[in-house]
């Protein structure tokens, strides 16, 4: 089986973040590294494809022609990868990003698409399903436990109440949650594989699509502004004089939770 | 002029080592060390990523990486609170020997369980009265038909509890030549359950998981596929290893010393005692900064020692002084890390004095302080040698 697995590069969530003053959309720059939220797909994919002699591609769209990320996945095992850089893509909305992620995964021709169901850096959550609506494909968002049997895929689908036994046929667009596999860490044998692993760099020449229809010049969504969180009150502090646990209870009790 | 880019390759291994480490983390490290269990699981672990054999050819399992990725792995495990002795011994030491000097027959044996961490080798060569002159080593090796039987004492030897084999450095009676020469010197695979040797835990004061031993070799024989290299050429052989040596426990200590200038620097950040961070007061903070300046110095030159070894440049220099330099840096480092902590420096839920014992541990051992001052005062600088 086939699994392309979208994979997003993202400043390093270790290091506070900045937005840009006119446009309101994250500051890009210097070294990316893998969405640690889509480490869940890349495993799943691995190990689906493992099992069927497969091959994962990875696909992602970044600026600068940034592949560290991309680097992390290929040594974590996925066979290459489809990296869409182009400065006109800077400002892109939800929907341009799904536009050029289908473009490059059409020319992939998988049997499965895997996403996270939101990236740590942009947190819309639309990606998946403009994906998979984009390509035609049936859409699971959420799945929590996944299996592929027969040209059908099964999947929990995690839901408020609990989850929902979800089938389609391939090929599918399916977004799992963190924890629907424990990834591996790149082996040192992965790591040094990596090195030689082809990374098709394209443009947006090179998928057919309009400049102007992606980007700030094609976005959709505009953020006009943008306002600090409001800081949380600190809390009450318990300092125990013998009776903290009875107040802790209270507590507690007083927010319905016990 | 030499680059200082440090490779994705290399940034990538650190940090896979990294997150491997902390699965486990410091509180398992210090619970293990307490209680005298070992850190088995966390070494599998590393095992299975390739990282405990990162420095062994490729065609047994290993990584077909150098000492440097080694040094890697010592100092990522060492900066997630998890210093591993035996990486030292097991993957720098008896790693290196057989590689360079096992026939294929003996790395095939051995090296494929040292490279996926399921075996561990380790290593024998101080005695009572052989420490930093190996040249005074008794335990001996006669030759018995195709056997050797091996007679002697030796000590302070890591590790022996976790690995099924040890090399063993004794001295092979050659006719024709007296005692005390170094041409008389042989290395030998011993099985560590071998029927004749007994082993006796020292007590020591490290707080490591590794535990030291005491052994008697009482006429314990070993067959002539047990002899590493051909006999009499055993000190040549033990010379591969020692840079490996030197440098992995340098990077063991300027691991250390980055986990303890990371607490101590987020500690400062946050304790307030006058309505500021603690590190905003440069009695504070100074002593850190200058921890860090040692720390960074030493993993220069650590760095340096291990491309000179995987290079195949002399790198006896570089090794001896990276070893000298990160065991001062680190113990440096704690030092300032536990005085920035006050009294909570010394509790053991702050994680740090636990390691002061391995720390002190790496400036007597593999080579003291002393004999690194000897050899850089002799063949660095051309005095006369002063023994």
């Amino acid at each position: 089986m086939h699994v392309v697995v979208c994979a997003k590069q993202i400043p390093d969530p270790a290091n506070p973040g900045r937005l840009s003053p006119d446009t309101h959309t994250l500051v890009r720059e210097g070294k990316l590294v893998l969405d640690d939220s889509d480490a869940y797909g890349v495993e799943l994919g691995l190990q689906l494809a493992e099992a069927t002699g497969g091959e994962v591609t990875l696909v992602s769209m970044a600026p600068h022609d940034e592949t560290s990320g991309l680097r992390t996945a290929l040594a974590m095992g996925a066979a290459r990868a489809i990296l869409v850089s182009d400065d006109a893509l800077a400002g892109s909305d939800a929907l341009s990003t799904a536009k050029v992620l289908a473009a490059a995964v059409r020319r992939a021709e998988p049997d499965l698409v895997l996403t996270a169901t939101e990236s740590t850096d942009g947190y819309t959550g639309t990606v998946p399903v403009q994906l998979a609506e984009l390509l035609g494909m049936p859409s699971v968002s959420f799945a929590k436990r996944l299996a592929v049997k027969d040209g059908v895929v099964h999947a929990d689908r995690q839901t408020e109440a609990g989850y929902d036994e979800v089938e389609v046929p391939l090929p599918a667009v399916v977004s799992v949650t963190a924890g629907v596999v424990e990834p591996r860490y790149p082996s040192f044998k992965g790591i040094m594989a990596a090195k030689n692993k082809p990374i098709e760099r394209l443009g947006l020449s090179d998928l057919g699509i309009d400049p102007a229809t992606v980007g700030l010049a094609g976005a959709r969504q505009e953020v006009v502004s943008v306002v600090a969180a409001e800081a949380r009150d600190a809390g009450e502090i318990v300092v125990d004089e013998g009776d903290a646990h009875e107040r802790i209870v209270a507590f507690l009790e007083q927010l319905k939770v016990i | 002029m030499t680059d200082f880019d440090e490779p994705a390759e290399t940034a990538m291994l650190r940090e896979s080592v990294a997150k491997v480490t902390a699965e486990f983390g410091p509180r398992y490290y210090q619970e293990r060390a307490a209680r005298g269990g070992r850190t088995i699981e966390l070494w599998q672990a590393l095992g299975d990523a390739g990282f405990v054999g990162v420095n062994l050819p490729e065609r047994y399992g290993g990584g077909g990486g150098g000492v440097a990725q080694l040094a890697v792995v010592c100092e990522e495990t060492a900066a997630g609170g998890c210093p591993l002795l035996l990486l030292l011994v097991s993957s720098a030491i008896s790693g290196e020997i057989l590689s360079r000097h096992g026939s294929e027959e003996q790395q095939a044996r051995w090296l494929p369980g040292l490279a996926s961490g399921r075996e561990k080798m380790v290593f024998a060569i101080t005695e009572p009265d052989a420490g930093s002159n190996s040249h005074r080593i008794s335990t001996t090796a006669t030759r018995d038909g195709d056997d050797w039987v091996l007679t002697g004492t030796k000590y302070y030897i890591s590790g022996v509890d976790e690995a099924p084999r040890m090399l063993v450095v004794a001295r092979t009676s050659t006719e024709g030549r007296s005692g005390g020469d170094s041409s008389d010197l042989s290395l030998f695979v011993v099985d560590t359950n071998a029927p004749g040797l007994d082993r006796t835990p020292i007590p020591v004061e490290v707080g490591a998981p590794e535990k030291q031993f005491q052994l008697h070799f009482d006429a314990v024989r070993v067959g002539p596929d047990r002899l590493v290299g051909t006999a009499g050429d055993g000190l040549r052989l033990v010379f591969s290893g020692l840079n490996p040596e030197r440098i992995a426990g340098a990077a063991i200590c300027t691991g250390i010393g980055r986990y303890a200038l990371a607490k101590a620097a987020g500690y400062a950040r946050d304790r307030q005692v006058w309505g500021q961070p603690i590190g905003a007061h440069q009695g504070v903070s100074h002593p850190l900064a200058a921890a860090a300046i040692g720390v960074e110095l030493a993993r220069l030159m650590t760095e340096k020692a291990a491309w000179l070894h995987d290079h195949d440049r002399p790198a006896g220099e570089a090794s001896n002084m990276a070893k000298f330099a990160a065991a001062d840096a680190g113990l440096g480092a704690l030092d300032a890390a536990i005085q920035v902590h006050g009294g909570n420096g010394m509790a053991s839920d702050y994680r740090l004095a636990h390691l002061w014992g391995m720390l002190r541990l790496l400036r007597i051992a593999p080579v003291s302080r002393e004999m690194i001052l000897n050899y850089v005062a002799q063949h660095t600088l051309g005095l006369p040698r002063s023994y």
